[in-house]
């Protein structure tokens, strides 16, 4: 691989970045090379000693990823942050990708009881517009009770959503760390 | 060297180089692969993550010969870090030292 190679490899891995962040890094290896040829070194021998661009792409994309999640809690910021720090390797594959959707899972379901529980007594009127001479009190008010149980669990899961992404962010940066060492975990 | 491993010790170099004095990128990674087999394209992101989280500052340093050099210079929470991660490195290698001359000793 020569240097218009490497840094071609370099550029494409790094595509989703923003042109700035993207330029910057560039630059730091646009600078590497020059001190490197300067030295006496070959293309081939600069190439060789920096290691895969590929790699390196990746590891800075992850980290991109994660410190914007850091800054803003969203679906799509979260979902691309997930999706980088898996890309690191097989080993964050298992860490990373299980506890996520573990967690999907608590939150949709929490929210799916919710969401039913409140709509019950509609399903009861429902039931009485289909079947006019089959209206029972209890119904109704059993529903209505159900109604109730559900607005508090979506309170409660507005919250619990809250504290489970908080707490998933965390873990994804601590993963980065780890990926890239840092004597703190080690 | 298990790649994890060396990962943890270049932050611990990375930092040490600069805490007498100032250095330009490629002088910090031509510095530590002297002494260690690293893949040098390794040492970038790592100055990227150290710069971002606020442990370095960088300016731009024009040369009288070849292109602006970009230095990179220990903040004060930096030199904090570096005192930490100092710390846990000494008690991490006498731990791990004292565990090999008792296993040496008993052969």
């Amino acid at each position: 691989m020569n240097k218009k190679e490497f840094m071609d490899n370099l550029n494409a891995t790094l595509g989703k970045l923003p042109v700035e962040e993207r330029n910057d890094i560039l630059q730091d290896f646009e600078e590497h090379f020059t001190f490197g040829l300067e030295e006496g070194k070959t293309e081939a021998q600069i190439v060789e000693s920096l290691g895969s661009p590929n790699h390196i792409a990746k590891e800075l994309v992850a980290t991109y990823h994660v410190d914007q999640v850091e800054g803003s809690i969203t679906a799509g910021n979260i979902l691309r942050a997930v999706w980088a720090v898996i890309g690191l390797g097989f080993f964050n594959l298992v860490i990373v990708l299980g506890p996520f959707i573990a967690l999907v899972a608590i939150v949709v379901s929490g929210w799916a009881v919710a969401v039913s529980f409140i709509a019950s007594p509609l399903l009861v009127l429902v039931n009485m517009t289909i079947a006019l001479d089959h209206f029972v009190l209890f119904d109704l008010f059993f529903s209505l009770l159900l109604a109730g149980l559900g607005l508090l669990i979506a309170i409660g899961m507005f919250y619990v959503t809250k504290v489970l992404m908080n707490a998933f962010v965390r873990y994804l940066t601590y993963n980065v760390n780890l990926v890239k060492g840092g004597m703190k975990n080690a | 060297m298990n790649v994890q491993f060396k990962k943890g010790v270049l932050e611990l170099c990375v930092l040490v180089l600069l805490d007498k004095q100032d250095r330009y990128g490629y002088e910090l990674v031509q510095r530590i692969s002297d002494r260690i087999a690293i893949s040098e394209g390794s040492v970038y992101p790592l100055l990227r993550r150290l710069t971002k989280d606020g442990y370095f500052t960088t300016y731009l340093k024009e040369s009288t010969e070849g292109p602006s050099r970009k230095y990179y210079k220990l903040t004060d929470e930096g030199r904090r870090y570096l005192d930490e991660l100092l710390q846990e490195w000494e008690t991490f290698t006498n731990g791990v030292n004292q565990l090999i001359e008792e296993g040496v000793n008993r052969e």
